[in-house]
């Protein structure tokens, strides 16, 4: 009980979550400076710059959203871009890790999406996501999902329930945490190395010649390839994972050739 | 615990990456097959290419979380 006391002034925010924080603040300036461009901009006039890339991502997004989704999610591109932009930033921004100035450098603000908490709560928004959908389009017979064949397969669907959540959360964790903990091993490894060769020769450590010429290559693959491909599988898989939700209309012309 | 079983263990865990990599081969080549087949189709294919290595590349990233967890959490 003491404990539970001790620690609940305690508001030290771990590195990753301010990281998060950072991007998320740094995504809000981003979307009020495209929002006033936008107002003022001159609708007869081609875009330039950052509105011009503003206007090609989200006509993108809107494409992308209505091949796989339908009609019937016209403003699903929005959510979809948002979650894309945070997961991409988190990943671009993951290679600088600057230390963390809250507990005076003993920890760095790496990739958020290292921390289990940050891939869980974007995973818990399409989670979220999924089910308000399939209660819009079902209505009470959503509850009719948990005894689908028979009610005997209660606890089966109980528990496959939670896999779109699990596997979404898992991806982005594993991927962002394998890219990391790689790193780290290149970067002792080139630095252990480094120090062997240029002990004697530089004045200061030396263990800092050789990891520039290795570490950009992986840093390529590990974050800026892995984190796009990651950020598409992340938007496909929430526009299949909600479109799915949405039953099948039967087509006019259809009912009418069944009557 | 002893430090080489757990390195044996982790090793044993990560057979299911190679099985995964498999997987991803067989489905890459049949979508580029599609491709060259259907040369109209292949923005679709080469989308629905990427979820589905994505979905096989789920395993292997399974495997390699338990095989870090093996080797982090079992070393004590």
């Amino acid at each position: 009980m003491q404990e539970i006391f001790d620690h609940f002034f305690d508001f030290t925010i771990p590195g990753p979550i301010l990281m998060s924080y950072i991007i998320i603040g740094l995504l809000i300036v981003l979307c009020i400076v495209v929002f006033i461009l936008a107002k003022r901009a001159d609708p007869l006039k081609k875009p330039k710059g950052l509105l011009a890339i503003a206007e090609i991502a989200v006509e993108k997004v809107d494409g992308l959203v209505d091949e796989n989704m339908g009609k019937s999610f016209p403003n699903f591109g929005a959510y979809v871009l948002a979650i894309a932009l945070f997961i991409f930033t988190s990943f671009i921004l993951g290679i600088v890790s600057f230390p963390n100035p809250l507990d005076g450098g003993q920890t760095s603000l790496g990739n958020p999406l290292t921390y289990l908490g940050v891939p869980l709560s974007l995973a818990l928004c399409t989670f979220t996501m999924i089910h308000v959908t399939s209660i819009k389009y079902t209505k009470w017979s959503y509850f009719k999902r948990y005894v689908d064949p028979i009610p005997a397969f209660l606890p089966i669907n109980l528990l496959s329930m939670w896999a779109p959540l699990l596997s979404l959360t898992l991806r982005l964790f594993g991927n962002a945490f394998a890219g990391w903990v790689l790193m780290s091993i290149v970067y002792w490894a080139c630095g252990s190395l480094s120090n062997l060769i240029f002990a004697n020769l530089a004045a200061g450590p030396g263990s800092i010649f050789i990891a520039p010429l290795v570490a950009p290559m992986l840093h390529a693959y590990f974050d800026v390839f892995s984190g796009a491909i990651q950020t598409l599988v992340f938007m496909f898989l929430s526009m299949l994972f909600v479109a799915q939700e949405k039953p099948e209309e039967i087509k006019a012309e259809e009912r009418l050739a069944l009557a | 615990m002893d430090v080489g079983l757990i390195a044996i263990g982790a090793g044993i865990a990560m057979i299911s990456a190679g099985c995964s990599s498999i997987g991803e081969g067989m489905i890459a080549s049949k979508a580029i097959e599609g491709m060259y087949r259907n040369p109209e189709m292949a923005s679709k294919l080469r989308s629905n290419m990427i979820v589905g290595i994505a979905l096989d590349e789920t395993c292997g990233i399974y495997s390699l979380l338990v095989a870090i967890l093996i080797i982090f959490v079992l070393r004590g």
